[in-house]
């Protein structure tokens, strides 16, 4: 096997590699800021120099050339090379700046030149403290500098468009944002203005940079050139906690981190996952945090004289089991929800089949037209497969009419249906309208009893994105009855570990009085003397798994391992069943 | 005010793109027309070259910027581009520059407010032989500039004449 | 060591023949008939391989100032798969000191065309672009009519002369950037983009122009294709300094009474072309310093010039290079700060921006020498002057971080006394 050696160890490998991302799979380091392993290699930073040679072959013997003292013999490349854009070739000897003093020099003096026009002003910088300029300059760079004369000046605080800024002093040129409108999007909005030293990205005049993947140039921004409007001087990301989860917004499952602090979601950024969105996300899933924060509801509702008011979820619980007893299980309507994840809508199957009432239905939320093929799909709901392979009812507008005119109890699990346009007010006049939901709206104004339940951030679920792949989501955010401290696989801040009580406050009005669905329907369950008990996502999926054909095997572990796990599709199912 | 492209213009436009396998390399010639034809390449006139194009107004953008012969907004009528590098430098660029800062009034990079005239410092112009020289709105070469040479280049072109090609010989042929 | 006999040589690149640049004047000449040969002559030139090795024979060096022998480059290309492939010839001459294409543009655009056409023909390109800075927008109109000359005479386009060779040849137009005349910035450029060099490999034999193979020559090292295929290589070879063989235009600028652009042998005395060719200082004044090709190349004092001819193996035991031949020559009144500066102006002005070294380099080097050029400069930033060539030299794509740091490093090393006489007193003096 070709074999290639790093810093004075051997490393074998199959197949071609860049040397720099080589040397990253190792686990080893050589700072950079243009590469990016998604896009072209422009190698314009000059900062991954390393010394690259090759060992001699003595062209008679075939073996290697040896010296005096019996080492073998490099040939050196005459100059420093870039590690990004230089292909692993069997017999190369490199050495990084762990080894070797002209190229730490190397790194050390780009470092100095990038920074000659760079302002300091990381202390009030977003990117301070995830900036690779910071880091690099910290690990690599040089202890002071040397230039007296005159910085070059150049626009600041230009809104390219609606979502993003930009700090041209701050841009160090590496085009990432650039190649990402030309490679990515595709959009082309972006281009570098000027020569040399005046360089910057930015539109053509009188147009916007309003690329629906636009904030991914503020991911890959490794300076704080280019921020995000709506995160701009909102928290420093040490005070934040990241927690990895699933955006579900759209039925594309980006994978996505959410940033909080306080049990607030101050943000979302992509999280890499080579099957499903690379290490992009669309805009529009980013927006999705402010449902994690705002207009919540929080602490169950009751209609009262056509009013509703604040319960007690002692009285939720008996409203909602009195209804159901009063109403034959003929005329009860369980509706199921794409947008809620596969455990909550088993929850609510669970107990309607305990109950003899049938089988939820759901309605596929699907705007035909409103994907771009990339990571916006048409389907507006995480979770439409899902819904699928538990073997729900899928009913269109028509037949969820007719459905509803026949219930007079009907229970619907996170759907805004009337908000969406599927179901009017007419249609539930008389009828006794049950939602559990996280948020406000419409739908749920009309409830005669709301369930406040517990969103994405909030709970570990699973979701079935439209190419049948199964993902989960993490506890990021904590509610009233949730505590990170005593939650292990809650993430925790720099805050949490090594803050004090007067570092990391904790508002208790951004942790909401709501419950995951399964909690609420076991309650209401063992209100009822039922024997059902489900406790939390790892072993409702577990139970899943073992009682349904689809999510055979399926547990969060694997799903762990292997960033989510392809399901059968339901039309793959039905063919294996048939042969 | 809405830039167009003459009939005649796109004729040529088309006759360029077929010298290429794609578009894009039609960017510098058209914008070449552009400007020939409006005296600048300003934002308005580089969108229009995009969309006869039909390419990103902001690859057309980054182009206009990096070629300092664009002329990103409106000059004077008359451009004049003092050489002052290296050979100018040594034979008297700075001296031709000053000079005509001095008689038109305006610093380097300014025109004149009657718009008749802007001024440019520019970087090596290819004849360094013939220095101090400067060049006239993209076009003809004014070499071994005097004092002189420039009052009378000044009259003339404020009579609305353009200076013709000088030809300059080898030193070492009497033919050419 | 022999000496070359400049002074019987009889121009042939740009021979003193009145209205040569007429097609009818250029064939009565026996224009054309090198090409003519190569796509005829079958017992001579039997396959494009013969072309390719008498020209490499030749070694014409480069003469747009990397000096590589250009036959050797035409090797390189692959073999055809019937697909594009193109010749971009490199008229985009800006390095200060360079007025030399522009003579053959102007007087003899036919030898270039000719050329360009034989090198066509051995590489089996399809297209040829003739890239002319757009300063020169004046011949740019001159190569665009001897080229329509030489179309309408059969000479370029489908089955040239019933050989069943095609070719088409366009002029592109630059638009104001010295760096397209680096050789992969000038395919960006023509391909309708940012003029960014690229990053090699690819080469562009490999991939070049739209992906495809390419070759780029500079039009003076095309220009003498024809007389090598018509008088062979050796002929070629015997001319000038053996290391660096063939007529070669020279332009000399600066302080000399007769500045201009000449054809002679390569391994011209320095000090015979000051004083004899060029006609001596100008004023009577005495000579301080030349910078023998174009400003990158490192200055040399007066005496250090005694007996170096005009060759890169001469010119390389004074620490310098023959560059592109566009000679500058300062007299004893010359302040080399200001000239210093002034160079260091311009590789700023023209740094792409597109690698750090570079961009933030070329900057740093012009602003320290302005404040030393204004007398606020103290001599420790002539150290760091030398130290900021260290860090910009071989870190870059391409070689204009390179041309930046040389003359700083080399006319601060040569002129040091001059420098530190501009430079502040220092508060703590030296032992």
């Amino acid at each position: 096997m070709p074999e290639v050696i790093i810093d004075g160890k051997s490393y074998n490998y199959e197949g071609k590699h860049k040397l720099l991302q080589f040397i990253q799979d190792l686990g080893k380091e050589v700072p950079f800021f243009c590469y990016h392993p998604s896009m072209s290699i422009p190698a314009n930073c000059r900062q991954c120099m390393v010394k690259v040679g090759q060992y001699v072959i003595d062209r008679e013997s075939g073996n290697h050339e040896l010296d005096d003292k019996g080492d073998k013999v490099v040939r050196w490349f005459p100059k420093l090379q870039t590690a990004c854009n230089i292909d692993v070739a069997d017999g190369m000897v490199v050495h990084t700046q762990e080894t070797d003093e002209l190229v730490r020099r190397a790194q050390k003096d780009n470092l100095e030149l990038i920074l000659i026009n760079h302002p300091l002003d990381c202390p009030i910088c977003d990117q301070a403290g995830e900036c690779p300029l910071q880091i690099q300059t910290y690990k690599y760079g040089p202890e002071g500098s040397r230039f007296e004369v005159k910085k070059v000046h150049k626009p600041k605080r230009i809104q390219l468009g609606p979502r993003v800024v930009l700090d041209a002093e701050r841009c160090i040129n590496c085009t990432r944002c650039t190649r990402f409108t030309e490679e990515i999007s595709k959009t082309n909005q972006l281009t570098i203005t000027r020569r040399g030293d005046k360089n910057y990205p930015i539109t053509a005049p009188g147009t916007e940079f309003d690329d629906l993947y636009s904030l991914n140039t503020v991911d890959i921004c490794p300076v704080g050139a280019l921020t995000s409007t709506d995160f701009r001087f909102k928290a420093r990301v040490w005070e934040m906690n990241q927690t990895p989860g699933i955006d579900i917004t759209n039925g594309k499952g980006c994978n996505i981190d959410l940033w909080t602090r306080d049990n607030l979601v101050l943000r979302i950024t992509p999280r890499y996952n080579k099957d499903v969105n690379d290490h992009w996300m669309p805009d529009s899933g980013r927006e999705a945090y402010k449902l994690f924060n705002e207009n919540r509801i929080s602490r169950p509702l009751q209609k009262l004289d056509g009013e509703q008011i604040l319960s007690s979820w002692n009285n939720a619980i008996a409203t909602f089991n009195e209804q159901i007893d009063g109403t034959d299980s003929k005329n009860t309507l369980v509706i199921g929800s794409p947008h809620a994840s596969v455990e909550e809508n088993y929850s609510l199957a669970k107990f309607s089949n305990l109950l003899g009432i049938k089988q939820p239905v759901f309605v596929p939320h699907i705007v035909e037209g409103s994907g771009d093929g990339f990571l916006i799909s048409d389907d507006q709901a995480p979770n439409t497969n899902g819904c699928r392979l538990l073997g729900f009812t899928e009913l269109d507008v028509k037949s969820i009419k007719n459905a509803v005119k026949k219930a007079s109890l009907i229970i619907l699990l996170s759907d805004h249906l009337l908000d969406r346009g599927v179901l009017s007010e007419k249609d539930l006049d008389g009828k006794f309208l049950v939602v559990l939901a996280t948020n406000h709206s419409h739908t749920t104004k009309l409830a005669d009893l709301v369930i406040p339940v517990t969103t994405a951030a909030e709970h570990a679920a699973s979701y079935v994105n439209v190419d049948s792949r199964i993902q989960r989501t993490f506890r990021a955010k904590e509610t009233k009855y949730t505590n990170r401290r005593l939650d292990l696989e809650m993430s925790e801040g720099r805050l949490d570990r090594y803050g004090t009580n007067f570092d990391n406050w904790v508002t208790e009005e951004n942790k909401i009085d709501c419950l995951p669905v399964w909690r609420f329907i076991t309650q209401a369950a063992s209100a009822r003397g039922l024997d059902m008990v489900l406790t939390e996502g790892r072993q409702i999926m577990e139970e899943i798994a073992s009682s349904l054909e689809p999510f055979k095997g399926v547990n969060y572990q694997l799903m762990d391992e292997h960033a989510g796990i392809l399901l059968k599709t339901e039309t793959e199912l039905k063919e294996s069943v048939k042969q | 005010m809405a830039y167009e492209f003459t009939k005649e213009d796109l004729k040529q436009i088309e006759e360029i793109k077929s010298r290429y396998p794609e578009v894009m390399p039609a960017t510098l010639p058209v914008l070449w027309i552009a400007q020939n034809r409006f005296g600048h390449v300003n934002p308005e006139v580089q969108k229009l070259v995009a969309h006869t194009l039909g390419l990103p107004q902001a690859h057309v953008h980054g182009v206009a910027e990096f070629y300092t012969q664009y002329y990103k907004e409106e000059k004077g009528k008359y451009v004049l581009d003092v050489c002052t590098c290296l050979s100018c430098q040594l034979c008297g660029g700075y001296d031709i520059l000053h000079y005509l800062e001095d008689k038109l009034g305006i610093k380097k990079g300014e025109t004149t407010q009657d718009g008749m005239f802007t001024l440019n410092e520019v970087e090596c112009l290819g004849a360094c032989g013939y220095a101090p020289m400067l060049q006239v709105t993209n076009d003809q070469y004014v070499n071994h500039l005097t004092k002189e040479k420039v009052d009378k280049l000044v009259e003339t072109l404020k009579k609305g004449e353009t200076p013709g090609y000088e030809k300059i010989g080898m030193p070492q042929h009497e033919n050419i | 060591m022999s000496t070359v006999d400049w002074k019987n040589y009889d121009p042939v690149l740009i021979p003193d023949i009145k209205d040569l640049h007429q097609i009818d004047v250029y064939i009565k000449h026996n224009g054309y008939k090198a090409f003519e040969s190569v796509l005829k002559d079958k017992m001579k030139w039997p396959d494009q391989k013969s072309v390719i090795n008498e020209v490499k024979e030749a070694n014409i060096r480069g003469r747009g100032g990397a000096g590589f022998n250009a036959g050797l480059k035409w090797s390189f290309m692959p073999p055809s798969d019937g697909g594009a492939r193109y010749l971009a010839c490199n008229g985009d001459e800006s390095e200060p000191g360079t007025f030399k294409d522009r003579k053959i543009f102007e007087y003899n655009p036919h030898v270039f065309i000719e050329g360009a056409l034989i090198a066509a023909y051995a590489m089996e390109i399809t297209t040829i672009y003739v890239y002319i800075r757009g300063e020169y927008r004046v011949y740019i109109e001159m190569m665009e009519k001897a080229i329509a000359d030489a179309y309408s005479k059969g000479y370029i386009g489908k089955n040239i002369l019933g050989s069943g060779f095609s070719v088409d040849f366009y002029v592109h137009s630059g638009a104001g950037a010295y760096i397209c005349g680096e050789e992969t910035s000038m395919l960006e450029s023509l391909e309708g983009k940012r003029g960014y060099p690229r990053v090699k490999p690819p080469f562009p034999a490999q991939k070049g122009l739209w992906g495809r193979p390419t070759t780029i020559n500079n039009i003076e090292t095309l220009a003498h294709v024809p007389a090598v295929i018509s008088k062979g290589a050796s002929w070629f070879k015997n001319i000038g300094a053996a290391n660096h063989p063939g007529p070669i235009l020279y332009g000399i600028s600066g302080h000399v009474n007769k500045p201009g652009v000449y054809e002679l042998p390569t391994g011209v005395p320095v000090l015979d072309l000051i004083h004899d060719v060029a006609g001596g200082m100008r004023n009577g004044k005495k000579l301080k310093a030349v910078i023998p090709g174009g400003s990158s190349t490192p200055v040399l004092r007066a005496d250090q010039l005694d007996g170096i001819t005009m060759d890169s193996e001469s010119l390389r035991t004074v620490g310098s290079m023959l560059g592109t031949a566009g000679m500058v020559v300062m007299d004893e009144d010359t302040d080399m700060v200001d000239v210093l500066w002034r160079i260091a102006h311009f590789y700023h002005h023209e740094s792409c921006g597109q690698c750090t070294p570079c961009r933030e380099g070329t900057g740093w080097l012009e602003k320290i020498l302005l404040k030393i050029k204004n007398g606020d400069g103290e001599v420790k930033d002539l150290d760091l002057l030398l130290d900021l060539t260290t860090q910009m030299e071989g870190r870059t794509i391409c070689a204009l971080a390179d041309a930046a740091a040389w003359p700083v490093r080399f006319t601060i090393n040569r002129f040091r006394d001059e420098f530190e006489a501009r430079c502040k007193k220092s508060a703590f003096a030296l032992a």
